[in-house]
């Protein structure tokens, strides 16, 4: 179809693709020319080096490019294209634009692939004698990823998906005939509200950070048994790992954290196997890290060393084929649809696996693997089985969220547990009891042997003090009364978080060099402490037996109710607080509602007093969509959130352009009282006082002449021990009886003055009630998570850890460089001499 | 015994054990027929009926919400879901219950729906089209 269309922009969409086909071209190129570079037998021959280098530039400078084309378009909202269209709108705010790049699928391709370009960039300038097989990995990697975005069709199909199609291509509709369609196209989608968040401003990036660096490692194994340079590749391979577990570890957390603040999942983990997916490359790099420690310590454990670090980068791979294919569509909420890549996606992570199994396969028996046995009383032997309970851990991670994966190969139709939290939590703590033990007894072991005697001496005192405290905690937050895995859990993460104190303690005495290890490992105890209560004894609070029955087979069920209705200005007991909902303030797109909390002593004191103000959006293309608030105290957090309140009305803006006859429809029958000034009127939820008649009240914009009168009764109303002023008036204007109706919205009343009576010298007015049903009213939730600061903080000392541990790797890294460099010096003196 | 061995050993155990343990917690998705013969909880897989009345008034009662469902063999049920109706549930395209069997109705403790539309919803909204051709 050869249509004109009017007012399409297309130059900066046909330049971004430009881009994307250059990106692959020049990935595909530098990764080729790398491979050669890597097996030219002549070493003063550069040129596929720098054909490499120059290539790997380009596409660099292409990754760029292709984002500064999207942002061009979102942020002049070109809704021809399909990625603008479908993720942002006119309303969105400027800050936001940069969260709609990774709300779809492309955009997050294209924010791997850039931080897959930083990190060549920094391996190319660092690597050295490195460059060319570690690059020629990392450009196949890149030239995977970019082949994602390519949106070009091949043979037929698709291959990849481009984020500058258009929205005539990608959208099947009669309008698309016509030539002037853009004119019908007022405005795009939007971003999911839940989004618009400054926690997905900088969560998605740090993941996917934390994803990319996992291919640094994953290259440095694949070079070293490709180079046969068996022992060499784990120093600089141990700084990347390091940092990979650092970045992808906060980025997990972020998540976590950031669902427990804005959204209202109710925790802050809930075992969703997209959250499972990307723990699984960090679980099995964190075992890696050690077992490499181990192997350059001792020269044990190469082949754990190796298989960890490539399983964790085909996991990422893993990782994304699960969310993006859309496969987990019946068991995650959070997954992504299938965007047509599912075959792409399942050869991307085929063809790391086949690379890597082939390459072992390949150089297996001139692997360095020791026949020698590790010493009993040694600290390489129990950090490697540390290492192989993490890669179990994982493995049984990988079985549960894969459930969907082995129905699509193997088409049985399992179902998940249908207790997955449960589930997760027993198996999960089972490998974290053994876990933590070897984090800290493996503390009082030293390298190559140890004295035995000294050494049970130590870890059963340590042990028995951590029981005790362990015991202690465990009764004091009733963690006793779950399953008693937990409890083990519990005495478990105190030990190691004590063994690795005394560890911290010898620092000060001059190991300074062990201090990143044992705060990183402090940190992970103190993550599990704070799990295991918040998320074991988090309870709701706002649970209750309101509500009238619906038969008896309703309540039978056992699942509580845990919902509580609050209607405006009416306190309800909850938990301890008495809680109002009190007032609502709109700051568009948010309805935040104003709950008053007050806790109350038994003379009737308030001793403590706060508001919340949780959030919800009604939103027109998803609904209610709320957002929680919670109050922070050190040991504890009172989260609430509202989980149905009757705001549509917001879409249409305040209810204009409603009559006044239609507005009595709100209201019960008025009920008419005769009153004269000073009496009372009382009725459902209060009384009010007639406290004055002004004769000099006059109506905004209606001018009185002559014989025109307006008189407002001023009325003092009170309900639930709030006052509020209301002066309805009653005017005559030109011979005709007028009246201005008054609403107490708080109260659910409205006031009409309808009648003077002079010779009784009184009035007459119709007090509206509001129904139950149309008070406005907020269904909520609210759970106690108690020691959540644990988990939050425990996170801050980990990052901390393993910042210091990157420190201290990448200063031996300098220093055993340099070593070589001198010894390369001598050498050639020698040879010279 | 070398102690590799016995690692292995160990490994190998733990992994059966692994394995048995999630097979044996996996459950299968059934249907309402199934639901009834069991007292255990199951996940049901199936479709809104959406001319049939969805039922929640939190005036009454802000934890009760009920509808009816078809599951994949065709079989319609009322559910009984202890919380509020979920947001957009009308416009779910497939719901995954879990929960069970109480009389006639089935009792559920988890809704997972199932809206493609949640994320990318590619429908261009005609009505505005509409409006506008009608002027020309």
């Amino acid at each position: 179809m050869d249509t004109a269309f009017k007012g399409e922009h297309l130059l900066p969409g046909q330049l971004g693709q430009f881009f994307v086909i250059l990106a692959f071209g020049s990935a595909l190129l530098s990764a080729i020319s790398y491979y050669f570079a890597a097996t030219n037998t002549n070493k003063l021959d550069k040129s596929w080096q720098w054909l490499g280098r120059l290539a790997f530039f380009i596409n660099s400078i292409s990754v760029v490019s292709i984002a500064a084309c999207l942002f061009y378009i979102i942020f002049n909202h070109l809704f021809e294209y399909h990625y603008a269209w479908a993720h942002s709108s006119r309303t969105l705010p400027v800050y936001y634009i940069i969260s709609c790049f990774w709300e779809g699928q492309e955009g997050s391709f294209w924010l791997f692939a850039f931080w897959q370009a930083v990190l060549g960039n920094i391996v190319l300038w660092r690597a050295k004698s490195w460059e060319n097989p570690v690059m020629s990995v990392i450009a196949l990697a890149q030239t995977l990823i970019a082949s994602m975005l390519l949106g070009v069709e091949v043979f037929g199909s698709r291959i990849g998906s481009s984020p500058f199609i258009l929205l005539r291509q990608a959208i099947e509709g009669p309008i698309f005939s016509r030539p002037d369609y853009l004119t019908f196209i007022k405005d795009g989608n939007g971003l999911n509200p839940l989004l618009q968040n400054y926690w997905m401003v900088i969560h998605p990036p740090t993941l996917f950070l934390g994803f990319a660096s996992m291919v640094v490692p994953f290259a440095y194994a694949i070079a070293g048994l490709w180079q046969r340079r068996y022992k060499e590749w784990v120093q600089p391979a141990l700084s990347y790992s390091l940092f990979a577990c650092m970045i992808l570890g906060t980025g997990v957390i972020m998540g976590s954290f950031w669902a427990y603040e804005s959204l209202n999942f109710g925790g802050f983990w809930a075992w969703d196997p997209v959250e499972n997916a990307s723990m699984l490359p960090w679980i099995t790099m964190i075992g890696a890290v050690h077992v490499l420690i181990v192997y350059r310590n001792t020269g044990h454990s190469y082949f754990t060393a190796t298989f960890l670090v490539l399983i964790s980068f085909i996991l990422v791979l893993y990782a994304s084929f699960l969310s993006r294919s859309g496969i987990l569509g019946e068991t995650s909420v959070h997954s992504f649809t299938d965007a047509g890549l599912k075959w792409h996606l399942v050869i991307d992570v085929l063809i790391f696996l086949f690379l890597s199994i082939a390459l072992v396969a390949m150089r297996w028996k001139e692997l360095p693997i020791t026949k020698k046995d590790e010493e009993t009383y040694s600290r390489e032997f129990w950090m490697f089985v540390g290492a192989i309970f993490l890669a179990l851990a994982c493995f049984h991670l990988v079985l549960v969220t894969s459930i969907p994966v082995w129905n699509w190969i193997f088409g049985t139709k399992m179902a998940p547990p249908t207790e997955p939290v449960k589930h997760y939590n027993v198996i999960q703590s089972s490998f974290a009891v053994v876990i933590t033990l070897l984090m800290g007894f493996t503390q009082f072991l030293k390298y190559k042997t140890t004295d035995a005697t000294r050494f049970f001496i130590t870890t059963l005192v340590y042990l028995v003090f951590s029981a005790l405290i362990g015991g202690l905690v465990v009764y004091v937050t009733g963690v006793y009364k779950l399953h008693y895995i937990f409890s083990f859990v519990m005495i478990g993460s105190i030990y190691t978080v004590m063994a690795n104190a005394k560890v911290l303690a010898d620092v000060f005495k001059g190991k300074i060099k062990l201090a990143g290890s044992a705060i990183a490992h402090i940190g992970f105890g103190l993550i599990l402490v704070g799990a295991v209560i918040a998320a074991g004894t988090s309870s709701v609070v706002s649970q209750n037996n309101s509500g009238i029955g619906y038969g008896d087979e309703f309540a039978k069920t056992s699942n509580p109710k845990e919902n509580i209705m609050l209607y405006k200005n009416q306190p309800v007991q909850m938990g301890g607080y008495t809680v109002t909902y009190f007032g609502d303030s709109i700051v568009a797109p948010n309805h935040y509602f104003k709950v008053d909390y007050k806790k109350i002593n038994a003379s009737g004191k308030v001793t403590e007093e706060f508001v919340l103000k949780p959030n919800s959006q009604a939103n027109n293309k998803m609904g209610l969509v709320s957002s929680p608030d919670t109050k922070h105290y050190l040991f504890h957090d009172l989260y609430t959130h509202v989980t149905m309140a009757p705001i549509k009305g917001d879409l249409d803006g305040e209810d204009g352009g409603h009559s006044e006859t239609d507005d009595d429809k709100n209201y019960d029958a008025p009920v008419e009282h005769t009153v004269g000034v000073g009496d009372t009127i009382r009725f459902r939820e209060g009384f009010m006082v007639l406290k004055s008649l002004n004769k000099e009240t006059h109506v905004e914009n209606i001018p009185l002449k002559g014989t025109d009168v307006a008189v407002g009764a001023a009325f003092e109303v009170t309900s639930h021990e709030k006052t509020y002023k209301a002066e309805p008036i009653f005017m005559i204007k030109d011979g005709n009886a007028f009246d201005f109706a008054k609403k107490v919205d708080d109260a659910g009343l409205k006031l009409r003055f309808s009648k003077i009576i002079p010779e009784q010298n009184k009035v007459q007015v119709q007090v509206f009630q509001q129904p139950e049903s149309k008070k406005p009213y907020i269904v909520m939730k609210a759970i106690n998570f108690p020691y959540i600061n644990f988990f939050w903080s425990g996170t801050i000392i980990m990052v901390i850890g393993f910042l210091m541990s990157i420190f201290r790797r990448n200063k031996e890294l300098k220093i055993s460089t340099a070593n070589a460099e001198l010894k390369e010096g001598k050498q050639a003196k020698l040879q010279k001499a | 015994m070398k102690k590799s061995s016995i690692i292995g050993i160990i490994v190998i155990a733990v992994a059966i054990a692994v394995i048995i343990s999630t097979y044996s917690s996996s459950s299968t998705y059934g249907s309402f027929n199934d639901a009834s013969k069991t007292t255990s909880s199951l996940q049901v897989v199936g479709h809104l009926v959406k001319d049939k009345q969805l039922y929640y008034d939190a005036h009454k009662d802000a934890n009760y919400f009920s509808f009816y469902m078809t599951d994949n063999k065709g079989q319609e049920c009322k559910v009984v879901f202890t919380g509020t109706k979920p947001q957009d549930f009308e416009r779910s395209e497939q719901i995954v219950l879990t929960g069970q069997m109480q009389g006639s109705e089935f009792h559920a403790s988890k809704i997972l729906m199932k809206c493609p539309s949640k994320y990318t919803q590619d429908k261009v909204e005609i009505t505005e089209t509409k409006a506008k051709t009608a002027n020309i």
